[in-house]
């Protein structure tokens, strides 16, 4: 091969990040295109978020703080509370119940959550469209949607897959937005120390649902974005070795080949991945669901299978309470007391089957940057790039510890600490000279 | 219209630096990876001066003396991160070196070079118009528009996306100047962007008179090119110089 290294260091990298940019560009605009049609003096919605409180704008500061403190715990405590039930119900072999489950949340957050979203763009830029139309196509996109996603037996391109997924976290992501901001940013801050927790400590939720699958050769039984490496002719390297200073400089000969996934069940690969002796790397070839044979798999070599992990969160939202505008959307409301929504969190994987990621990351990314999209450009950018730089800290960590870490901490930790920073230092100085049309 | 116009500032502003990403960046992903972190460099660089400076704003003053006080600390602050950059970024051209030997790939070329620090220029480039052109922008979508006192000839939107298109061209390409500077021990190349970077920073300081800009812009787009014709000048050289001692070799 003649090119030059430059284009295979990064590939994986690049492949989770560019979705989760797309994702938070989404949320960014749906933000900004919807904020004006929301109307400011609206009741505030209760939901699971803000069981406890309800943030007015009046109520004092140590009233909000306190009250979104309360809001964050609970919250908190209710998604380790499903996360645990999930547990044990996987624990105990409940698939098929886990899998109807997540179809069904899947179906209703594209069909409810994401229809009522859909019904305020329209209202928004005033598109002509009759109602009927617009359940079929509703309807449409949702069976589509939960089939793409959860599809067994039916060869579904994984692009489809892909865009499903960063959709159903860009409608939980634009549902979130709605809370009161003290409460936006206690839950976040909770969460990423719940999501550190779960995944690192033992005993912690995430952390047996990860071992539970990987000694079953299982799927994570959880929403996940799958980063695959883009089907290439060319041979690549993995190469994130290399991006922690050769910290695997011992293993970087072994080439990195592709196998069909269907050649994969010889017993060949199989043996190369068992080579991969990662306590806590899945071997997943036995069980893969059918759709993945027409997938492109790699093998790897040791230093490249730093992978994902898998986690598993549950959102719950009690949707009942919602104040919807329309008749119509009141009608859709209807069922929504059954609103939850299964996001995943971090998890890992190996390298086999790409990065993984899980969409309660993608989620709750674009709830930060959708909620600092309120203040100002200028947040937003800030938290974007804070936010990938903590994704791509996570993803180099990841080829150093080769287990399944949580990816919401330092990407929450540094999002928050940008916008602050933003907000506070930087915005002042930055009007102020450019105003004046000074730059340097 | 005024969607349009928003649309047509922030594609004056990027859209140069929109082309360059499409076809020289995006395809190897390295190359995305160092545009995001030159980027991030260039915010924190931001966020920290504008931490110093905290203290002494807002200028009430009509003076020209702090801004140009606060234009200096800038640019000496910004040049000496980019001295951080180039040792951070030997330290990864060895890596990389050491990575390409190891899986038996040619090292990297000099084009490779060249275009890591231009991926590097461009984020310092980038993040310059978004954060000073972009993110100001945001009324501009909204009716209506805004005009400065001291530059009343075009809207203030319009006027900063033309300045800070001169700020993408000058940090993107100074940063390939630089590189090439350092790696060459070559002391005019090392100097002259500091300078560059000055004199630009200091033509901004004219828009504090009123119609300055009418003399100010024009002045800093003559910087600009200058900018980019140094350093396609100083490419070219050294492009055609290894040609000759690469078909010297083979002979």
């Amino acid at each position: 091969m003649d090119g030059s290294i430059l284009e295979s260091i990064g590939v994986e990298i690049i492949g989770v990040m560019s979705p989760v940019s797309i994702c938070m560009l989404l949320v960014v605009l749906l933000v900004y295109s919807l904020t004006s049609f929301s109307s400011p003096s609206g009741e505030p919605i209760r939901t699971a978020a803000n069981l406890v409180y309800l943030e007015a704008p009046s109520d004092s500061t140590s009233q909000k703080i306190e009250g979104s403190l309360l809001n964050a715990l609970v919250f908190v405590i209710l998604i380790a509370v499903v996360t645990f039930l999930l547990v044990v119900l996987y624990y105990y072999n409940f698939t098929n119940f886990l899998k109807n489950y997540m179809r069904f949340s899947a179906f209703f957050v594209l069909g409810v959550m994401g229809g009522s979203i859909f019904l305020s763009i329209v209202r928004q830029f005033s598109i002509p469209i009759d109602a009927v139309t617009f359940f079929i196509l509703l309807f449409n996109f949702t069976v589509v949607g939960v089939l793409s996603i959860f599809a067994e037996g039916i060869p579904i391109p994984i692009v489809l897959r892909q865009v499903y997924m960063v959709l159903l976290g860009i409608i939980v992501a634009a549902w979130f937005t709605n809370l009161p901001e003290w409460t936006t940013w206690t839950l976040l801050v909770a969460l990423a120390v719940y999501d550190l927790v779960a995944v690192l400590a033992p005993g912690g939720p995430l952390k047996i649902l990860v071992e539970l699958a990987s000694s079953r050769d299982d799927d994570l039984p959880a929403l996940v974005y799958e980063a695959r490496p883009t089907v290439s002719r060319n041979p690549r390297r993995s190469s994130l070795g290399l991006l922690v200073g050769g910290v695997s400089s011992d293993s970087v000969e072994v080439e990195m080949t592709r196998h069909n996934a269907a050649d994969s069940r010889d017993g060949d690969s199989v043996e190369e991945m068992d080579e991969e002796t990662s306590p806590l790397v899945p071997n997943m070839v036995p069980n893969m669901v059918p759709n993945v044979r027409d997938r492109m798999r790699s093998g790897s070599s040791t230093s490249s299978e730093f992978s994902v992990a898998v986690g598993q969160t549950e959102i719950v939202e009690d949707g009942e309470e919602r104040e919807e505008r329309t008749p119509l959307s009141a009608m859709l409301d209807m069922g929504n007391e059954m609103g939850r929504q299964s996001g995943s969190r971090e998890v890992r994987e190996e390298t086999t089957r790409g990065i993984k990621l899980g969409l309660g990351d993608f989620v709750f990314y674009s709830v930060l940057v959708g909620r600092a999209a309120m203040y100002d450009l200028m947040t937003v950018y800030a938290c974007y790039l804070a936010i990938i730089s903590g994704l791509g800290c996570t993803l180099i960590l990841l080829s150093v510890f080769r287990q399944a870490l949580p990816a919401l901490p330092i990407s929450i930790a540094l999002g928050i600490m940008f916008y602050f920073l933003t907000r506070v230092l930087m915005e002042p100085f930055v009007v102020g000279t450019s105003t004046n049309l000074m730059m340097f | 219209m005024t969607l349009a116009a928003g649309i047509g500032y922030v594609l004056l502003t990027l859209g140069p630096s929109l082309a360059l990403f499409v076809t020289v960046i995006s395809t190897k992903p390295f190359l995305i990876l160092i545009l995001l972190s030159s980027t991030l460099v260039w915010l924190i660089s931001l966020i920290v001066l504008s931490g110093f400076w905290k203290v002494f704003l807002p200028i009430k003053t009509t003076t020209w003396w702090p801004y140009a006080i606060l234009i200096l600390t800038s640019v000496v602050f910004q040049e000496g991160l980019r001295l951080v950059l180039w040792k951070g970024y030997k330290k990864m051209e060895d890596m990389l070196d050491a990575f390409a030997d190891r899986v038996a790939k040619p090292r990297l070329y000099l084009t490779d070079k060249m275009q890591i620090a231009l991926a590097g220029g461009l984020g310092h480039g980038v993040a310059h118009a978004v954060f000073f052109c972009l993110s100001l922008l945001t009324p501009s979508f909204g009716p209506g528009t805004f005009y400065v006192d001291k530059c009343s000839y075009a809207p203030f939107f319009l006027v900063s996306a033309i300045i800070s298109l001169a700020f993408v061209t000058i940090h993107t390409f100074s940063m390939v100047i630089a590189f090439n500077g350092y790696a060459q021990g070559n002391k005019s190349d090392q100097l002259i962007v500091p300078a560059i970077h000055l004199i630009a920073g200091t033509l901004t300081i004219v828009n504090l008179a009123s119609s300055g800009c009418i003399v100010g812009i024009p002045l800093l787009y003559i910087v600009a090119l200058s900018t980019l014709a140094y350093c396609g000048k100083m490419v070219w050289k050294r492009l055609t110089e290894t040609q000759i001692r690469l078909t010297h070799q083979n002979q």
